[in-house]
């Protein structure tokens, strides 16, 4: 193995495209901050809660409350909310994304007014609240009801369930599919309820036309991805995913899209690999990275390894929804329904998980040496279950693994020295059964 | 001992099956019977009485470390969750022919699949639960349950018709009325059992079929009504609050101190028995009602109608009920590290139950109980309420 070349101290961006995503982020914060002069609501949202189009269409801003509170933890800003939240008697067990924005709720409270130094000017004070089932994660639904200890605003807890994994889903698709779109009109119901706005059905037809489309392109861009070398890692993907999960359904996150697939397509026509010499390349397993020491891409890449792609914020896989099904509300219930299910019929005659489908999709497609988790501690939604992930793969790909342990906001909890020391040894591993697969091709399983 | 005339009785029956829980259950399950595991208190055991099957609670050992299920489970999971499949992992289930999950919150999600691969019960499914009561979650969970009777009667091969399942509804009814009367036996001061017993009688409960228990409170109510060595009047009456707070030896700690504790809200105690299921009517609609709307568990959010104040109310006004009922005079909030559902409620409810009066101990915990460092919170608080 080669020695490590000199440390960088920031993640290092292959692709000039997503450069634009951190004024993409404060434009978002400031068409909230300027929603009032213009007479629109603010809504606070969950990303991936189906809400996008429908708070778009209703001429609504929303508040991506995780977005902001992973963008304190970029800028080394959220420390002195989530003690605010721990002061208060919300545990640091708790989700940090939540107890670092529920920090922020509670300082404004007492202060009266925007805390001094909250990034992008804080989360403007919302208008009403989408909260989100179960099925997604345990603080989606409870954050919102604790904010109200702070803002008496209206909030809205809509259930989205998925079937489970080993669900007949002819047997369940029917009720399932139905149950979202009441739940989806229970939404709209509540935001003209406390707005007065009212629905612009064809509107929102447009704007689900258009994020499909957004979509669409996304997604064919990460395919591009599957090229040798690299050419775009997954730390440009961390911040490429910011306009399909909180500017979807605008016409800026389509030619953001656009630009990307063009920028991509253009670095594998010319062999531009996202790192100079490429020896490893690994596959980012579903965890939210620490958004406080991105570096530690390069920590990988310092020995030669590259993630040419990520299981966490992918494009969604293209799926069709029955012939016939116009309604947007339906539309949107049939999509997320389908999107859900997608690998299960594919897992049912295979592993029996539909998470490790993926990862092994993502493995064969994109020539995946290697499997890197992060665990972030505050999380149960996320990172339970991806130790019987990896048992289950071990079956099928035997690859060599990394778990890394911190969290997503709180940087107390990372160690750089820790997980420097496990990437070395970890790259050694990685090394050792790159060699012996050469000499012995069986390794790979079946 | 002055107890040992009770002992010898039905609380001696029901520490009997506590202290070996599993063997009744081995013993149905040579004689032919299907016994089938469940977590917490969503699955509706009423539709296993009616396929004729036992239902088993799943519970952990709040005595033992977490080893074995480190393999398996992050640290981060919720610490009853790990410990319950630690147990598994040792053998502990091996008897049970199905288990059934139910989508309480993020941990027992999760472990439906983790325990399916890893144990290949024959009979496994998983209850879809919504966390809201609107219409349209009502609407949900009946044909969620119509899907969970068909998947019962594939297993059994047998029909769940109405009539077994509403005399299997009115079988738990009467069970949890008779459970409420030896819960209201703690009601005098000093009350007639102590919180260890009632402990034990609770997990005796879920660990036997529903007939069996019916005869078994029966029996202890009857003992406990002629009883006259019951604990000791103490300084302070609490109420414990949490989620899975089964087998806990907290409340002997507790006890071993100035206090008896009288009443719970708790996963394995008045959040089951406290409602009953409607008879008259369509009996899956009526165990929609019960077990959506009826049990308060703060993974099920209710829609707001009113003022901030009302809502609180409909949160913890229950909590508030019962603690007024058994004439608790503090209230020992005990939430296990992890767990997201009641976590964010913990200021709005500690300040709700001290505005009404109630002096409450926030403690966060493992399902493992520290003992020594709480011993001493714990009586630093009984004696400042005293």
């Amino acid at each position: 193995m080669a020695e490590a070349p000199e440390e960088k101290t920031t993640a290092t961006k292959a692709t000039e495209t997503v450069k634009k995503i951190r004024g993409l982020v404060k434009g978002m914060s400031m068409l909230a901050h300027e929603a009032r002069d213009r007479g629109q609501p603010v809504v606070y949202c969950f990303m991936g809660n189906m809400c996008d189009e429908i708070v778009r269409a209703m001429d609504m801003v929303p508040v991506w409350t995780e977005n902001w509170a992973g963008l304190c933890a970029a800028v080394h800003r959220a420390e002195p909310f989530l003690l605010k939240a721990q002061a208060e008697g919300f545990s640091d067990k708790l989700c940090t994304y939540a107890t670092c924005g529920l920090g922020f709720d509670i300082m404004r409270h007492e202060l009266g007014e925007v805390p001094p130094d909250a990034p992008d000017g804080g989360m403007e004070r919302p208008d009403a609240m989408l909260a989100i089932g179960l099925s997604m994660c345990d603080a989606r639904h409870k954050w919102y009801q604790a904010v109200q200890r702070y803002m008496d605003v209206p909030v809205h807890t809509m259930g989205i369930l998925v079937p489970p994994y080993d669900a007949d889903l002819k047997e369940v698709e029917s009720y399932y599919v139905d149950y979202m779109v009441e739940e989806l009109k229970g939404m709209v119901e509540f935001l003209e309820r406390v707005t007065g706005r009212k629905m612009d059905w064809d509107e929102l037809s447009r704007l689900i036309d258009l994020s499909d489309e957004t979509n669409r392109v996304w997604y064919e861009a990460y395919q591009l991805r599957k090229a040798v070398p690299a050419p775009m890692p997954s730390q440009d993907a961390m911040s490429a995913m910011v306009p399909g999960w909180y500017r979807l359904g605008t016409q800026e996150a389509l030619d953001f899209y656009r630009q990307l697939y063009d920028e991509i397509k253009y670095r594998v026509d010319n062999k531009m690999g996202a790192i100079p010499n490429e020896k490893y390349r690994l596959l980012w397993g579903m965890g939210i990275p620490p958004w406080f020491a991105l570096k530690l891409f390069n920590f990988f890449e310092n020995w030669g390894a590259v993630f040419p792609i990520e299981v966490i914020y992918r494009p969604f896989d293209p799926v069709e929804i029955p012939a016939g099904v116009t309604h947007p509300l339906e539309r949107l219930a049939w999509r997320t329904y389908k999107r859900g299910t997608y690998r299960y019929d594919k897992a049912r005659n295979h592993t029996g998980d539909p998470d490790v489908e993926l990862l092994i999709e993502l493995i064969d497609d994109y020539k995946i040496d290697a499997v890197v988790y992060h665990r972030a501690l505050s999380c149960r939604t996320v990172h339970t279950g991806r130790l019987h992930e990896l048992a289950v793969l071990k079956q099928y790909r035997n690859l060599p693994s990394l778990i890394l342990e911190s969290d997503m906001v709180d940087v107390s909890s990372f160690s750089e020295e820790d997980i420097k020391n496990k990437i070395e040894t970890f790259i050694e591993i990685v090394d050792a059964h790159k060699r012996g697969k050469k000499k012995n091709p069986r390794l790979s399983a079946s | 001992m002055a107890k040992a005339h009770v002992e010898q009785g039905s609380l001696s029956a029901a520490e009997q099956v506590y202290q070996d829980r599993s063997q009744r259950a081995r013993q149905l399950r040579d004689k032919g019977k299907k016994i089938i595991g469940y977590f917490c208190a969503y699955p509706p055991v009423e539709m296993l009485t009616a396929a004729n099957l036992v239902p088993y609670r799943i519970m952990g050992n709040p005595r033992e470390a977490v080893v074995r299920a480190d393999e398996y489970l992050e640290s981060i999971v919720c610490s009853f969750v790990r410990s319950c499949f630690d147990v598994a992992l040792q053998g502990g289930y091996d008897f049970l022919d199905g288990f059934v999950a139910s989508h309480a919150c993020d941990n027992i999600g999760k472990i439906y699949n983790i325990w399916q691969y890893n144990f290949k019960p024959p009979f496994s499914y998983f209850v879809n639960v919504p966390n809201t009561t609107s219409p349209a979650s009502m609407k949900f969970f009946r044909a969620e349950l119509g899907t969970f009777q068909r998947h019962l009667e594939k297993f059994t091969g047998s029909q769940i018709t109405e009539q077994r399942l509403v005399e299997a509804i009115k079988l738990h009814n009467e069970n949890r009325a008779l459970m409420r009367e030896i819960y209201a036996l703690r009601k005098p001061d000093p009350p007639l059992l102590s919180a260890v017993e009632m402990n034990k009688i609770l997990v005796a409960s879920q660990s036997i079929p529903v007939e069996e228990s019916k005869q078994l409170l029966r029996d202890v109510i009857q003992d406990l009504k002629k009883r006259h060595d019951g604990p000791a009047q103490k300084s302070a009456r609490l109420m414990v609050v949490g989620s899975e707070i089964d087998d806990s030896p907290l409340f002997r700690l507790i006890e071993d101190s100035e206090a008896n504790v009288v009443i719970d809200d708790a996963c394995i105690g008045t959040r089951v028995y406290w409602h009953d299921v409607e008879t008259e009517g369509d009996p899956l609609d009526n165990l929609v009602t019960r077990y959506l709307d009826k049990v308060m568990c703060p993974r099920t959010a209710r829609e707001r109608t009113g003022s901030r104040e009302e809502d609180l109310d409909t949160k913890f006004g229950h909590i508030l009920g019962l603690a007024r009922e058994f004439g608790v005079n503090g209230v020992i909030l005990y939430i296990l590290r992890y767990c997201d559902n009641f976590g964010f409620d913990v200021p709005d409810m500690r300040d709700y139950l001290e505005k009404a009066g109630l002096p409450v101990l926030f403690i966060e915990d493992e399902y493992l109980i520290s003992g020594a460092r709480l011993k001493t919170r714990i009586e630093a608080f009984i004696e400042m309420i005293s």
